[in-house]
């Protein structure tokens, strides 16, 4: 009997936990349907803000303050309560994970998909913006090739200071290179560190998140992203897939 | 928003670069650019710079500490003239709304056509021009970043010689018809510009202004209603009335209220250019003063020991002298305090922030993590043994839609109607995939396997959210989703991505007699060979020997990217493929 076949988020989870392994980082995982405080506030984006317009949210009928999601910055926030709990003040994990938007879909936005979201935290002054370039920058070499390589471009999202988005420079087989749009960053709020219980006079880091279909799509010249969660086998078979 | 950099040059004594080189120093300075159209830039402006920068002044002054290029003037340093006063205006608040409202009486305007220049400037934006003192209100507007508001005042009714004005609540029903002519009832949680002697609301404050008070070649005598509400209830009432105009995407960005004197200033000068006209005075009401900005102070240990750079004191001065923001440096501590417009300025790391991108982040070299860590990835190493364990059993894994028609958690705002709930199993799914992947499968599969399919993803139920795993068929044995940070998961490379045809497939079978012992590799290449080149897949899917002779059955499958395809065509090639293995003297059955 023949084998069957992994969904290619599958095997690029595997790739991505892999590198990010060795780089010392976990996995974490939290829930889709997330309360308010840890999508939202805790992450220093207040209600009645703008900045709450950033990110299109489904709500929850008959469940004030609960959301699906928009991000897996929450399981972040988790993870750093957690800290607070037992004491920890060093983490490094990433957080694959589905997420949600309540936006129009076309060829590049789906309603729902997955984000690589991630942290590294440390005592103050270990951890600094020039590690998560150092990451990103093998990150990158390690999963899309030795060409690739990675700029800053300053941003603003609220859980960081400074922010900054990362752009990857890619080679894509037998075209010519460009610098693509791949994940939000920056060094994480202290306002952030306080709401999960933490003293941001004692630690510090970085955090990332970024969209994983837009990622696939890059590396395998995959048109449209509303392919990946279609049900659809005939886009599982649309790779050849080689055991490593 | 829309930045034309003819109207930055403005502000500067030399010439601007080329919008493309304006452009590339937002870009890895400031903003990000959506588009640029001639001299006209699309500034991605995020809630952050919100306060100061949704205006060609705050974009100006940034470009300034970019480019390093000193502004010719900035509206906002320097004192401002006191303003006349007048008796004829009075102006109450409601001060839980009104941060602070500058008024002013005008009289004497002469209202028609916008001046060449001002016409262009908004027009070059998008805006519409409609008269000289609409125009010059949205100019500032544009320009300062601080909303304002023209009313004919001889529209509104006076108490004997004087214009009362109230700024209050809404009564519920309470009915105004805005100036585009579509007509809102109120409530009471949202505000109004009144006229306090006959109680009529005149404007939606902040967001939007009322008809009956509209500016035409008629008006001589102006009120300038130029105010600053509060953020969090301007927002509230702008979602709610499903009203967003410039006004209140500024104000819900809480402009700092010091703005509203400045943009009294500037529109008075501008009135005055383009429309004559005499100030009788303005009142200002200012009953939520907010404190003087603090200065913040960080080191330069701190500000290295953030970015991971070797930042010099000399160069973070630098910076701070080119943004314009008075700053001290006391044994390697440097303080700053933020100019009143620079609202966003009130952490250490605001600072660390400002020297990182003016000095900018390609300055910032790629460090290494260090440290042993215990890495735990026990959850998904077990999840990932359950997906290794059922694709070696020829299981294909699917991912589908979170939404569904029918569940227990129902969304308030769903995208599709039609699925307004969170899925409580993943098998309703899998059973549409699984119809659909039997359709499908001469294209994906062997002949003669069956498609079997599995998910791994959340469902969710009111008693909360679990992760699940569904097969299309009972699998013994399979292995529980626990944690387990011994398994390692099984890797692949897969090739760049192949789009499927969205055309139908045609399947045909041809079955034939070779002598024992002939290869099969070779036999399918031949066949491969005649059938053409709209063969998607060619298997043998039997074979048997009897009597000294081998038959095999060939399956192929005839598909095109760009059509669908016609008995007639498919039977044509199958001619071929006959006529190929009978040249070799092998027997079709």
């Amino acid at each position: 009997m023949p084998v069957g076949r992994l969904h290619p988020i599958s095997v690029a989870v595997r790739d991505i936990a892999d590198i990010f392994g060795r780089m010392g980082f976990s996995i974490a995982y939290g829930p889709e349907l997330e309360d308010e405080f840890h999508n939202f506030s805790a992450l220093n984006v207040p209600a009645d803000h703008p900045a709450r317009d950033m990110q299109d949210t489904f709500w929850i009928k008959d469940r004030p303050g609960f959301v699906l999601r928009t991000h897996d910055t929450s399981v972040t926030i988790r993870c750093l309560e957690q800290m607070a709990k037992t004491g920890a003040t060093s983490m490094r994990t990433i957080n694959p994970g589905k997420v949600f938007r309540n936006e129009a879909t076309d060829m590049t936005h789906e309603a729902q998909f997955y984000q690589l979201d991630g942290f590294a935290v440390a005592p103050r002054g270990e951890i600094t913006l020039a590690h998560l370039k150092g990451t990103f920058d093998r990150f990158y070499k390690e999963y899309l090739g030795e060409g690739a390589k990675v700029r800053f471009r300053p941003s603003f999202f609220p859980f960081v200071e400074p922010g900054v988005e990362i752009d990857v420079w890619f080679e894509a087989p037998g075209k010519e290179g460009r610098w693509l749009e791949m994940a939000g960053a920056g060094m994480l709020h202290p306002s952030v560190f306080k709401n999960a219980g933490l003293d941001p006079e004692k630690v510090q880091g970085f955090a990332f998140g970024g969209g994983l279909e837009r990622l696939l799509m890059v590396k395998y010249g995959i048109p449209d992203v509303r392919l990946f969660h279609s049900g659809d086998t005939r886009f599982v078979y649309g790779f050849d897939q080689k055991p490593i | 928003m829309k930045i034309s950099t003819n109207w930055l040059q403005k502000y500067f004594e030399k010439p601007l670069p080329s919008a493309e080189i304006v452009a590339d120093a937002f870009t890895f300075h400031s903003f990000e650019i959506d588009s640029i159209e001639g001299n006209v830039l699309d500034v991605k402006v995020l809630p952050n710079r919100a306060a100061d920068c949704l205006s060609h002044r705050g974009i100006a002054k940034d470009l300034s500490a970019i480019l390093d290029m000193p502004m010719k003037f900035d509206p906002f340093r320097g004192s401002l003239e006191s303003f006349p006063t007048t008796d004829m205006l009075t102006v109450e608040v409601d001060s839980a709304y009104v941060l602070r409202h500058t008024g002013a009486l005008v009289k004497g305007v002469k209202v028609g056509p916008s001046p060449a220049w001002l016409k262009e400037a908004l027009e070059s934006l998008g805006q519409r021009s409609i008269n000289n003192i609409v125009d010059a209100t949205n100019y500032i507007m544009l320009d300062l970043g601080q909303p304002m508001h023209a009313f004919d005042a001889r529209k509104i009714v006076w108490d004997k010689e004087t214009l009362r004005i109230a700024i209050r609540s809404a009564h519920t029903g309470e009915k105004i018809t805005i100036l585009t002519g579509e007509e809102y009832i109120l409530t009471d949680d949202m505000y109004v510009i009144a006229d306090a002697t006959s109680g009529v609301a005149l404007d939606i404050a902040g967001i939007k202004g009322g008809m009956a008070s509209g500016i035409d070649e008629g008006t001589s005598d102006l009120f300038v209603s130029v105010g600053n509400y509060d953020g969090t209830l301007i927002r509230k009432v702008s979602q709610k009335l499903k009203i967003f105009t410039d006004a209140s995407q500024r104000y819900q960005n809480r402009p700092s209220p010091e703005l509203t004197a400045y943009g009294m200033h500037a529109i008075l000068n501008l009135i005055k250019e383009v429309a004559g006209g005499e100030l009788v005075g303005v009142v200002d009401v200012y009953p939520n003063k907010p404190a003087s900005s603090l200065p913040v102070s960080v080191s330069l240990v701190r500000i290295n020991e953030v970015l991971g750079s070797d930042f010099t004191e000399v160069e973070v001065m630098e910076v701070f002298r080119r943004l314009d923001l008075p700053l001290i440096f006391v044994n390697g501590v440097c303080t700053v305090t933020p100019s009143f417009e620079r609202t966003d300025i009130l952490i250490a790391e605001d600072l660390i922030e400002e020297v990182g991108r003016i000095l900018g982040y390609d300055r910032v070299k790629p460090a290494e993590l260090s440290g042993e860590l215990d890495v735990d990835q026990a959850q998904f190493r077990g999840t990932e043994h359950v997906k290794d364990f059922l694709v070696e059993r020829g299981f294909t894994e699917i991912s589908t839609q979170s939404f569904a028609s029918k569940g227990e958690v129902i969304l308030a705002n769903p995208l599709d109607k039609t699925k307004p709930a969170l899925r409580t199993t993943l098998a309703e799914n899998l059973k549409e995939s699984l119809a659909k992947a039997k359709l499908h499968a001469p294209t994906t599969l062997e002949p003669n396997i069956k498609p079997k399919l599995f998910e791994v993803g959340t469902v969710f139920s009111k008693d909360g959210e679990r992760i699940s795993v569904e097969t299309s068929e009972v699998v013994p044995d399979m292995p529980a989703l626990v944690p387990d940070s011994s398994y390692v998961p099984k890797r692949y490379t897969l090739g760049l991505y192949k789009p499927f045809s969205l055309y139908p497939f045609i399947v045909r079978d041809i079955a034939f007699w070779v002598p024992d012992g002939t290869d099969v590799g070779p036999t399918r290449s031949h066949i491969v060979e005649s059938a053409g080149p709209l063969v998607v897949r060619c298997e043998l899917f039997d074979t048997f020997s009897k009597d000294g002779r081998t038959s095999y059955a060939f399956r192929l499958v005839f598909q095109a990217d760009d059509r669908t395809l016609t008995d007639e065509e498919i039977n044509t090639w199958m001619d071929l493929v006959t006529k190929a293995v009978t040249q070799k003297n092998w027997e079709v059955r």
